[in-house]
């Protein structure tokens, strides 16, 4: 029986290897440990798991050397804006090894970014498909930004710089308006993010009535590491959020998750500010049209006022003279028919009393006694028939031209 | 701000007699000194809330 040792054996597994597999392969896999050594060489673990991502279906070392890692590195973080991490999709352009000590392992020679921008696109897809199955897509979108967003709650790292530009960017407005900024702590960057801007988002939503909106922000690095923020449930939290939310994470890539379901999404801390300030601006020119509207609608009456008024004085002393001249005729008319009134009535009464006096002259008895006739007096009385005399009374005749005395025989 | 609103239109309609706008005019001119100290006063009471739990 021949015995080999355990290095022959493993020798010749390597020899094996080397012989039927010389060739490097583009293979796809995803990140199960990552860890870069002191020497500047980073070591991976891969794997590939069952449709359920329960199991695993296949597992290998990866080594990555410390020339390519110093190539690879920087142009997959430029590519992907991401660093390489647990749970990331990757496709390895990888040769086969067997060490006699070390065993089985894959050696590093290049990678394709496209495949995991790819992978973290479709992530997103299907996360947002998702979210809109939930119902859940829009409903942040659908809160109205209050009339004047002067309380605003911040999402992020204390220290970030870009909650210093925020800060700076409102507090320095040109217009002075006010506003009132409180801090709530998150981590923004890492495996984290999730969990940290959730329980931060619950802070917030414990004193809604205190804030008109919400700015999740953080500054901007050499790497995004925006991944974290295509995430389900942030998403759910965001969507949900009783107040808007305004996301100002940092970038210039497709929007992540968290982008598409927030209220607003600008692209820098800064822009967060310039939108806040440029909400208030909008109130305030209503304000100053509204204000000056009031004022020219105001003193456009007050005018039309004053000149009814000037109109209505001129015109009142020649509607006064109207009037006099319509009186003094009406005066005049009634004195015209006073007077002919009165010239009738004496014209008409001289008229009787000519009648009257012509009557009167027919009867005088002057005018009798002148045609004959006499008048016969008895002690003072007017005889006026034989009877009433006897013999021996003295009477007295009347004529026209004088009085003769007798006696009745 | 509707309200100020409401005040402007009604008083640009000039629909109201001269006594009322004087009333208007008042009641416009206090909506107008309420907003702008929104805009531009600290409003001390906001800043406690706000700073108390820190």
């Amino acid at each position: 029986m021949e015995t080999v040792t355990l290095l022959e054996l493993n020798g010749r597994v390597r020899s094996t290897l080397q012989f039927e597999m010389p060739d490097a392969y583009w293979v796809q896999a995803e990140i199960s440990g990552i860890s870069p050594s002191g020497q500047g060489h980073c070591y991976l673990e891969l794997v590939q798991k069952d449709p359920t991502g329960r199991t695993f279906l296949a597992k290998a070392k990866a080594n990555v050397w410390r020339n390519t890692w110093l190539r690879i590195k920087p142009f997959f973080e430029a590519e992907t804006g991401e660093t390489l991490k647990v749970g990331m999709k990757v496709l390895l352009q990888v040769t086969v090894s067997f060490h006699e000590v070390y065993g089985y392992s894959l050696v590093v020679q290049d990678i394709d970014p496209t495949y995991t921008v790819g992978d973290m696109a479709r992530r997103r897809k299907e996360i947002l498909e998702q979210l809109a199955r939930d119902g859940v897509i829009g409903l942040n979108r659908e809160l109205e930004i209050p009339l004047l967003p002067q309380r605003i709650a911040v999402i992020s790292s204390a220290t970030a710089a870009g909650y210093g530009d925020f800060c700076n960017q409102l507090a320095g407005n040109v217009y002075g308006f006010r506003f009132y900024v409180k801090l709530f702590q998150a981590t923004m960057q890492g495996d984290d993010v999730e969990r940290s801007v959730i329980a931060a988002l619950d802070a917030v939503a414990a004193e809604r009535d205190k804030f008109d909106a919400v700015i999740i922000i953080r500054g901007g690095g050499a790497v995004s590491e925006l991944s974290c923020f295509d995430s389900y449930n942030l998403a759910f939290n965001i969507a949900n959020f009783p107040l808007p939310v305004i996301t100002g994470i940092g970038h210039d890539r497709d929007d992540t998750v968290a982008d598409v379901v927030a209220h607003t999404k600008v692209k820098t801390p800064t822009a967060a500010a310039e939108f806040i300030i440029s909400k208030v601006f909008d109130a305030a020119s209503i304000l100053e049209t509204l204000t000056r509207r009031m004022g020219e609608s105001v003193s456009e009456r007050m005018n039309l006022e004053k000149l009814r008024i000037e109109r209505m004085t001129q015109k009142l002393p020649s509607l006064f003279a109207v009037v006099r001249v319509r009186r003094e005729q009406m005066l005049e008319n009634m004195w015209n028919r006073a007077v002919t009134g009165l010239n009738s009535l004496i014209t008409s009464n001289l008229h009787r009393l000519e009648l009257l006096e012509k009557g009167v002259n027919s009867s005088d008895p002057i005018r009798i006694l002148e045609r004959g006739y006499t008048l016969t007096r008895c002690n003072g009385h007017v005889v006026k028939g034989a009877s009433d005399l006897k013999r021996g009374d003295r009477i007295t005749t009347v004529f026209a031209d004088g009085s003769v005395e007798s006696e009745i025989i | 701000m509707k309200r100020l609103e409401e005040t402007v239109s009604r008083i640009e309609e000039n629909k109201m007699d001269i006594d009322q706008i004087g009333e208007s005019l008042k009641e416009a001119r206090e909506l107008i000194k309420f907003c702008k100290d929104k805009l531009y006063k600290t409003d001390e009471e906001i800043k406690k809330i706000l700073e108390a739990e820190d």
